[in-house]
């Protein structure tokens, strides 16, 4: 074969790999997509999703598929884990790059890699031999979107440190040589010009962990209690959607197992839609750089 | 240093003692991790706990099937993802010549990288086990595992090509060198580093992985008996002890112990060879 | 000969040439000068279609090779083949990072020379360009541990290698010292008669030291154009072009 033949054929096949790359995500669309259908449809049907009191997909004589309850358990702890992953997570990052001495600094950006590769059934099960058992003894039961929202704040943590430290790291050094020249203190200089500054890169980081936090199944599972209803407290159990679908998909059958799909289509639908938009926001306009 | 190094004032110092205790509350909570799991796992750690078969639903015994079951997902997985990835990446900085075309693909990928886990189970239920036909078994698991890390694959490897010098693609073209022969002698030698990192990061990944495979590889813990047969990963092995075996707990730390500890290793692997080779190009990361 | 006939180039909606026509004669030395900005690098970029590498580069006309098929528009063309026709050396010098000999064998590879043939031609070009004697015992190591001058007249014995019939030259020497730069210029000159040369260049002195034939771009409605070309024993003492005369008399440009 002459050398341009061969690259041709190089190139077709290399373009049919690249494509069937970039298809996957529509494959995952289109089939867990097709098995939602007939949950949204009439089985049992979105005033069903919408309008039941209570989450009773396996009740004989009257099952309930109120969906409501455990997608605020999602919203919640998602909510509560992303609270203190945010503070501690910026705080580490201003303690790493304007605080501590350089070999400290290395050696907590090794400490936060690691950290993030932690996987979640291993945090999950030390959450559930250690910290449940702590949350127990003094609020029972134990088990409870608290206990989700800490596992869940812990496996966040080194996402937003990351990010944060990444964007502190951008900011010009012209403007910190601009806040020593009038005499600002460091800490102003961190509060009022290397924070607003970073601010994009910080929110990026934080909304990607936010949504992993929601996408999340391993960790949450095993420390939220897994009952299907509107927490009274933080201490209550919780169900949120990725937990019911590890949960409920092995025996699910017919409407409910669509409802698992239409759920998982769900995340799918607004976790990519919070990474898309962080990917395509418009760049910040010129004065605020 | 920024604002006035020699001296500081209450403010910076009470700033400073915030950012340090965050920073203190993340290494003492690393180290509670990692201490806990040591210390409850390593009473069953043993040669024999790791060749052992499955005994008793895993309450007894060691976990020599699911180190099996686990490679044989990981070689599949592999196997299919760093021929498709890197062949996606070379394509797509080297071949597409519609701008178009490129950004689709990309797009698909950044959503492919997004997908929760759970979901890539789901699909993965469909899609490998039912419409493909492959049943509950360690190719499925494997082909679930491959979609989920061929975003990173790619990535890096586009990382790496990007590490060629701006000026060796014209240079090689005003050559008459095809692209196939630039490819293979030019560009792949800059590109290796990135696919070895993202090879790492892959199978870090994959190895981390549990609600992808529940629903593809199955949970059966006897020695598989080929890709066909259905096998636990290490992971779901760690869930199910924890969750659905009543006095699983002990060797549900052990395992987790051997997980931690892979994982630690090759995640260190990564980032030294990212450190080395990358430098700066991957930007979370680097410091 | 190469025949240039309403030449146009385009990037996106940018006009970078606009119907250019020239002819370059064979064997002969033609130096295309004029402002930076003004598509002489585009021009030469079009001879060999590495335009092709840039994304949205448009080209329109015709450019036909000793009178034979046309550069621009045939579909049958082979790209491999009008590359190692048509060689090139580019302003920065730019030799794989591999080994002295690997940079020769690539191309010579691609191209079909046996590997017997390959240890005499990579001799015969580089005597001809002078690096013979400095680097014949220090073939196998890295080509990038050569000096800046050394690098450009290995990849100008690189594009010899494939015994092209036209070299294109764009700035050759404008990223090495004055020394180097005059060792380059030298070697380009030697090789009138052998190979046609196209050479762009900022640098006039040069022009009219080595060339044969001159043709001037100039930047008209936005876009590139020539606007005088002649013989350059002649051109720089009686140009037509009111702006011509400013530019080659250094009032200009």
């Amino acid at each position: 074969m002459s050398p341009s033949v061969n690259d041709r054929v190089a190139g077709a096949a290399l373009g049919i790999a690249a494509w069937l790359c970039g298809g996957i995500s529509l494959l995952i669309l289109i089939w867990v997509g097709v098995e939602a259908i007939p949950a949204l449809n009439n089985d049992p049907g979105i005033s069903s999703l919408l309008g039941d009191a209570h989450w009773l997909p396996g009740s004989v004589r009257e099952p309930q598929f109120g969906m409501l309850p455990i997608l605020a358990g999602s919203v919640l702890v998602t909510i509560f884990s992303i609270i203190p992953a945010t503070v501690a997570g910026v705080g580490c990052a201003v303690f790493q790059r304007f605080y501590a001495p350089k070999w400290m600094r290395t050696f907590l950006r090794r400490v936060l890699e690691l950290l993030a590769g932690i996987p979640s059934v291993v945090i999950g099960f030390w959450g559930l031999v250690v910290l449940v058992p702590i949350l127990q003894k003094w609020q029972p039961p134990g088990q409870s979107l608290a206990a989700a929202a800490i596992v869940l704040a812990i496996m966040i943590l080194p996402t937003v440190a990351l990010t944060a430290s990444t964007a502190l790291k951008n900011v010009s050094p012209g403007l910190f040589r601009a806040a020593a020249a009038l005499g600002m203190g460091r800490a102003r200089t961190i509060l009022g010009v290397a924070l607003p500054t970073a601010r994009r890169g910080i929110a990026g980081g934080v909304i990607l962990a936010a949504a992993r936090a929601i996408g999340e199944t391993m960790a949450v599972v095993m420390v939220c209690g897994n009952v299907a209803q509107w927490p009274g407290s933080i201490f209550d159990p919780i169900r949120p959607a990725t937990a019911t679908i590890a949960l409920e998909m092995s025996y699910a059958t017919a409407g409910h197992r669509s409802v698992l799909f239409a759920l998982a289509f769900f995340l799918v639908l607004v976790v990519g839609a919070a990474v898309g938009w962080i990917a395509f926001r418009k760049p910040s306009t010129p004065h605020r750089r | 240093m920024i604002g006035g190094a020699a001296r500081l004032s209450r403010n910076d110092r009470l700033l400073g003692a915030a950012g340090g205790f965050a920073a203190l509350v993340v290494l003492v909570g690393f180290g509670a991790i990692v201490f806990d799991l040591f210390q409850t796992g390593t009473a069953s750690l043993s040669i024999p706990f790791l060749v052992g078969k499955v005994e008793n639903g895993g309450r007894a015994g060691g976990i020599g099937p699911v180190l099996i079951s686990t490679g044989m997902i990981l070689l599949v997985c592999l196997a299919v993802a760093l021929p498709l990835g890197t062949g996606c990446a070379i394509w797509l900085s080297e071949f597409a010549s519609k701008i178009r075309f490129a950004r689709a693909i990309t797009a698909g990928i950044d959503l492919l990288a997004s997908v929760p886990s759970i979901v890539f189970g789901l699909f993965g239920m469909v899609f490998f086990c039912r419409t493909l036909g492959l049943g509950f078994s360690i190719t499925s698991g494997g082909l679930t595992l491959a979609c989920m890390i061929l975003p990173i694959v790619i990535r890096t490897t586009l990382i790496g090509l990007s590490g060629a010098p701006s000026n060796l693609r014209p240079g090689a073209a005003a050559l008459g060198l095809s692209r196939v022969s630039t490819i293979r002698h030019l560009l792949l030698p800059v590109a290796i580093p990135g696919v070895v990192v993202g090879t790492t990061l892959g199978i870090s990944r994959a190895l981390a992985e549990t609600a992808a495979l529940i629903f593809t590889s199955g949970y059966a813990t006897r020695w598989p008996e080929g890709f066909d047969d259905s096998g636990r990963a290490i992971s779901v092995h760690i869930y199910d002890l924890a969750m659905n075996v009543p006095g699983g707990a002990a060797n549900a730390a052990a395992s987790a112990l051997v997980l931690l500890l892979a994982l630690l290793f090759i995640n260190y692997l990564a980032t030294l060879l990212a450190d080395r080779w990358l430098l700066k190009r991957i930007a979370p990361t680097s410091e | 000969m190469i025949t240039v006939e309403n030449l146009s180039i385009h990037y996106g909606n940018l006009a970078a040439v606009r119907d250019v026509s020239l002819d370059i004669p064979e064997g002969k030395i033609t130096a295309v000068v004029g402002p930076s900005g003004c598509g002489k690098s585009s021009f030469l970029a079009s001879l060999n279609r590495l335009t092709d590498l840039i994304p949205g580069a448009k080209v329109a006309g015709e450019i036909r090779l000793n009178g034979k098929s046309d550069i621009v528009n045939d579909p049958g063309l082979d790209l491999l083949e009008l590359r190692r026709t048509v060689g090139m050396v580019f302003q920065k010098p730019n030799p794989f990072p591999l080994s002295i000999r690997k940079n020769f064998e690539l191309p010579l590879l691609e191209h079909g020379i046996s590997k017997r043939e390959i240890p005499g031609r990579i001799e015969s070009t580089l005597r001809e360009v002078g690096l013979w004697d400095e680097i014949s015992d220090r073939l196998d190591e890295s080509a990038e541990n050569l000096s800046g001058g050394q690098q450009q007249r290995l990849c100008i014995a690189r594009a010899l290698a494939l015994r092209p019939k036209v070299i294109l030259f764009d700035e050759p020497c404008s990223a090495l010292d004055p020394l180097a730069s005059g060792v380059v210029e030298d070697h380009i000159a030697a090789l009138r008669g052998k190979v046609t040369v196209v050479i762009v260049t900022h640098n006039l002195a040069q022009a009219r030291r080595i060339a044969d034939e001159v043709a001037l771009f100039w930047v008209r409605d936005g876009a590139g154009c020539v606007i005088e070309t002649g013989p350059a024993n002649t051109i720089f003492d009686r140009p037509k072009d009111p702006d011509a005369a400013l530019y080659f008399s250094g009032a200009r440009g």
